[in-house]
């Protein structure tokens, strides 16, 4: 479904990642991991048709920079970190939202039986039909990101692209978050590429994984084979798995 | 209370204020009056032939197009300032903030100070100049932008404008300064007024805003989601770039005339926004055609209080607009919050 071949990309002529080659099918989650400044929003923009590369990022066979922006909306979408909301609309009408492309294909730009039933399941996805007419800005950050994560749904997109949406949400939340991304990939075949900063939910979501530093690949590949001690190490310039492993240690001792 | 029923309420507001804006002035024209004359004058029918001529005359010649001129340039303004503060994601965005008043500004400045009239143009001269440096302002204003900024982000575009038009200001009060003898002319211009406006100016107007709104009206979808930011709007399918180009221009349009037939009349364009979003909520398809609705309603009330409070004196629009704008709009936008608490 994506395949990225050689590729680069960076701003005002700098390539900030190089040499990118991977590969998602439907229904494979890949999680990008790294350190801070080592290109992963870079790698993610360009995969959304948001920056220019090098190289070659196809999907469907057809590279994403000969894809018009509502071809691309069709098959991808992202879900970003909460940012600042200007003005307040309720729920309802911001998943509705997601329904952009469908409703300006049918007459007066208005929803159609379609569009509501879809907003429906959307809402219904995530646990949000008894607040759908709050506004958002009375929401809780978990509630709002899911608001997001509904939008998203409703787009129908093959892939979904989260650039760490699980910041500023507290722990249930975020592990819902990656439940309800699970549960869309697995029982509709898709996929979700998503950035993240904290490891163990990456490993929850994901089949694949890369690890970049620098704007460079250090590792790609299966999961339980290309996330390791050492590996880590090399990349954050730290005992990554010796704390997560005392952190173990930490939890059988608690009751 | 839903939101049909106020909408319902504001509909009926707004007839009533029109009523009023045409029946009252320092003479008093009953409501069956106004009726009667209008019914005779659009329908050909024959209520009013026991009305005094000067009756039908005020109302016909003078209160109706300055009324609905006052009605038109504050849809306008209001329809124009909504558009610039979901585009530019900026609650104090206005529709001057791009440099369209200090163009008008600058081309009435001309007109007024070198004398230029321009042959079949007449009275109109005037405006049309207004127009023409107002537009020429803000496509220079966003032109720029998109050459030093490729994206044409709204931080560049606000930059830009507020730039430009310092800048156009400077060079008006210089020259101004420069030609004291009409100096008070060009400074009562920009001050605001609908006197002395015939049908002429109101023909001319209407269908300009009547198709600029019809035309925000279709983008309303595209409005909604680009106050999320233009980076969602494009993950969306929003061609942001494009419908940015379009709305911006359509709004400056609507404020460019606005401007031209009426003078610099500020705030409301800040502040209907405002309001009707607090009363409607967000969604651009309730927000473009009632702030159009509640922004004509606005202005006809402030020219009603212009030209009657000190009668037969005429306060100037702008100041008027802000001092009856600021409590009102404080009233509705804060009031809620006091119950909360």
């Amino acid at each position: 479904m994506l395949r990225i071949e050689n590729a680069a990309m960076g701003y005002n002529g700098i390539d900030v990642v190089k040499n990118i080659s991977l590969e998602v099918k439907s229904g494979e989650n890949l999680c990008i991991i790294g350190p801070n400044g080592c290109g992963k929003t870079t790698l993610l923009k360009a995969i959304g048709g948001l920056l220019d590369y090098s190289g070659n990022i196809k999907l469907d066979n057809k590279e994403i920079k000969h894809f018009k922006r509502n071809e691309i909306a069709k098959k991808l979408a992202i879900l970003s970190q909460i940012s600042s909301i200007y003005f307040s609309y309720t729920v309802y009408e911001t998943v509705m939202l997601g329904r952009y492309l469908q409703m300006k294909s049918g007459m007066f730009n208005t929803p159609s039986k379609i569009d509501v039933e879809m907003v429906e399941e959307c809402l219904e996805r995530v646990g949000l039909q008894d607040v759908k007419e709050r506004q958002i800005t009375s929401l809780s950050g978990g509630q709002l990101q899911r608001v997001f994560l509904a939008r998203t749904f409703a787009q129908e997109p093959d892939i979904i692209l989260l650039d760490e949406p699980t910041n500023h949400l507290d722990l249930k939340h975020q592990i819902e978050l990656v439940e309800y991304l699970k549960e869309w990939s697995q029982k509709e075949n898709k996929s979700a590429i998503g950035v993240f900063h904290d490891i163990n939910l990456a490993i929850q979501l994901a089949d694949n994984a890369l690890i970049l530093k620098e704007g460079n690949v250090v590792k790609y590949g299966d999961v339980s084979t290309s996330i390791t001690g050492e590996v880590l190490e090399s990349v954050y310039g730290m005992d990554v798995k010796g704390f997560m492993v005392n952190s173990f240690e930490i939890w059988n001792k608690l009751k | 209370m839903s939101r049909r029923i106020k909408i319902v309420i504001t509909l009926i507001f707004s007839i009533i204020i029109l009523a009023l804006g045409i029946g009252i002035g320092t003479v008093y024209i009953s409501p069956s009056k106004i009726l009667g004359i209008l019914s005779d004058k659009i329908l050909s029918t024959n209520f009013s032939k026991d009305v005094d001529p000067i009756l039908v005359s005020i109302l016909w010649k003078i209160r109706l197009p300055r009324t609905l001129l006052a009605f038109f340039v504050g849809a306008a303004l209001s329809v124009s300032g909504t558009v610039m503060q979901s585009v530019l994601r900026n609650p104090l965005a206005s529709s001057f903030t791009l440099g369209v008043s200090s163009g008008a500004a600058f081309g009435a400045g001309l007109v007024i100070l070198f004398g230029i009239s321009i042959p079949f143009f007449g009275i109109f001269t005037l405006p049309l100049i207004g127009l023409i440096f107002g537009l020429a302002t803000v496509f220079l204003a966003i032109g720029f932008a998109s050459k030093v900024d490729r994206n044409l982000e709204n931080h560049t575009i606000i930059l830009v404008g507020m730039v430009l038009s310092l800048f156009v200001n400077a060079v008006l009060t210089t020259m101004s300064a420069l030609s004291k003898t009409q100096m008070q002319r060009l400074v009562l211009w920009q001050m605001g007024s609908f006197a002395m406006k015939e049908w002429a100016y109101v023909l001319i107007l209407i269908p300009i805003v009547v198709i600029g709104v019809i035309v925000l009206i279709r983008y309303t979808n595209e409005l909604d989601i680009m106050t999320f930011g233009e980076e969602q709007a494009k993950t969306i399918g929003v061609d942001v770039k494009r419908i940015k180009w379009l709305l911006l221009s359509t709004s400056a349009i609507l404020t460019g005339v606005a401007v031209a037939f009426a003078g610099i009349i500020g705030f409301i364009d800040l502040i209907v926004p405002h309001i009707v979003r607090k009363i409607f909520g967000s969604s651009h398809k309730f927000v473009i055609p009632l702030s159009a609705v509640f922004g004509g309603a606005f202005m006809i009330v402030v020219d009603l209080i212009s030209r009657t409070i000190v009668s037969p004196s005429e306060l100037p629009i702008g100041a008027v607009t802000a001092l009856i704008g600021a409590p009102f709009f404080t009233y509705i936008y804060f009031g809620g919050r006091k119950k909360v608490s």
